[in-house]
């Protein structure tokens, strides 16, 4: 894992934290400056648990199928919220499959999957929004589903003599009405910055 | 009697249109003639890779719109999806804290809807409510039919067909949730594949993540993939003939994902298109002109040649 900012990370001198990632053992030292006090109950906030409880056994990176494949540390993001370092969880938030491996697996009944999911709250709070979210929340605001209708595929459904998908309903326009007033009053619509395709 | 209604979801209506007519044909009254009922205004359940994990007040408001109207018939849903299963679930849990659904309530009331549970009775002057039941497809199948009333309804025994199961992680997990089936030892998806005829197939891994889930598959489809791939070695090596799933996200990772890494490509189902081949369907209403790995191999092996 890289973190964003290389350049910044270059500078760090003040703080020495062991035992945490390659990338930061190396440069053995951190800046003072990139601890965020309180990251912590930000987490809980969104519905994560005390990430303090946290034993660092790394079962949850030993169980995680993710980390076969990348550099992505289930135990290393754990550890990188206890100590507020919340650069170092950017960019890697989005690969997690919630498959809940960790959870089962996670003696101190952390629930690991969602402490990425809170993460991910923050993240798009930060405007750090991939554009598969954007995609979903159009679609879900448009035509009431997260996938994109398909002329081809409602072909075919003609053939098999299934009626039309519900978007097609001439009474859906209500739904797509309630969803987006739902919408609308969450603010989720201002959160994802999907404003102008919602009209209540 | 159990009252159901239909949640088909959005993958399916909308990208595999012959498991929505297998699901609707086994279920009606070609197959066990349950009481499923449709509803033209469901949304998407929504989809927890998207909602659930940026903003959890919209997805508890927008599944609880969902809820809401099959509270409202008085029925079950019945869902064909891991992906929804876990997320309607989930929002009748949060749903029965007080505090949550009072907030979603009062959201709530500017369409006009409010969530309660199915009254069930009124003791004394309090009347008693129970969280609206969200089932899962292969669930009704081994609990509501049974196992022997599957294989009564098989007019063409699917033998020698080697079928590997894949169950997908929001069946399985977080297990407490996952109460229907044994989480860490699951069998009624073997079970049902047996009871048409067909062999279950053991392989490693067996438990493991298609890959897809909570946005991976959205965000780095490579990742995703590489996941895929692993278990499709898997079930190679045991020499499967075909995937059964009762996911359709899970499915369509399969589907997609093995055209990255092999030419061919080991056809993949969804419970309910095995299902009612076993039961004598004609293939082609099976939609699998709609599938990006042909089923042809499996067919012809169906037929004999």
């Amino acid at each position: 894992m890289k973190g964003p900012n290389q350049e910044e990370e270059k500078e760090v001198e003040k703080v020495f934290i062991g035992g945490l990632h390659e990338h930061l053992t190396e440069e053995k030292v951190i800046d003072e400056s990139q601890l965020v006090p309180n990251f912590a109950d930000e987490i809980q906030k969104y519905g994560g648990k005390d990430v303090m409880t946290c034993l660092q056994c790394g079962n949850c990176t030993g169980v995680c199928p993710i980390s076969l494949k990348i550099d992505y540390k289930t135990r290393s993001i754990i550890k990188y919220c206890q100590f507020g370092l919340k650069k170092y969880t950017l960019g890697t938030r989005w690969v997690c499959a919630t498959c809940y491996r960790c959870y089962e697996h996670c003696p101190a009944d952390l629930n690991p999957a969602e402490v990425m999911i809170a993460l991910r709250h923050i993240a798009v709070r930060e405007g750090i929004i991939p554009p598969f979210i954007k995609t979903a929340a159009t679609n879900l605001v448009k035509y009431g589903q997260s996938v994109k209708p398909d002329p081809e595929i409602d072909k075919i459904r003609h053939e098999l003599g299934l009626g039309p998908i519900h978007s097609q309903d001439p009474e859906y326009p209500k739904v797509i009405r309630e969803i987006q007033v739902l919408i609308h009053a969450s603010k989720y619509d201002k959160l994802i910055g999907i404003q102008e395709e919602v009209k209540v | 009697m159990i009252s159901y209604v239909y949640f088909f979801g959005c993958v399916v209506p909308n990208r595999y249109p012959g498991i929505e007519y297998a699901v609707r044909w086994v279920t009606g009254k070609n197959g066990f003639n349950l009481d499923v009922a449709d509803h033209k205004e469901f949304s998407c359940c929504p989809v927890p890779g998207i909602f659930y994990s940026t903003d959890k007040d919209t997805w508890l408001l927008l599944a609880a719109r969902n809820l809401v109207l099959a509270q409202d018939e008085r029925r079950q849903i019945l869902t064909i999806c891991n992906g929804c299963l876990a997320s309607l679930l989930k929002a009748t849990e949060y749903l029965q804290e007080p505090k949550n659904m009072g907030k979603a309530n009062r959201v709530l009331a500017q369409i006009g809807k409010k969530y309660t549970g199915i009254p069930q009775k009124a003791e004394g002057k309090r009347k008693v409510f129970e969280p609206v039941k969200v089932r899962h497809y292969i669930e009704v199948m081994a609990n509501d039919l049974g196992y022997d009333a599957i294989a009564a309804k098989v007019r063409r025994p699917l033998k020698n067909i080697r079928t590997a199961v894949h169950y997908g992680c929001h069946y399985l997990r977080p297990t407490e949730r996952a109460t229907f089936d044994d989480p860490n030892d699951p069998v009624m998806l073997d079970k049902i594949v047996e009871a048409c005829g067909a062999t279950s197939v053991d392989y490693e891994d067996k438990l493991d993540c298609c890959g897809a889930g909570g946005g991976v598959r959205s965000h780095v489809v490579e990742l995703a993939n590489s996941l895929t791939q692993d278990k499709c070695v898997n079930i190679s090596a045991a020499g499967a003939d075909c995937i059964v799933t009762g996911c359709p996200f899970c499915l369509l990772q399969f589907d997609n994902a093995q055209k990255s890494f092999s030419k061919d490509g080991i056809p993949v189902m969804h419970i309910s298109q095995f299902q009612a081949l076993a039961m004598g369907i004609d293939p082609i209403s099976l939609g699998f002109d709609t599938h990006h790995v042909s089923a042809h191999s499996l067919l012809r092996k169906l037929r004999g040649a």
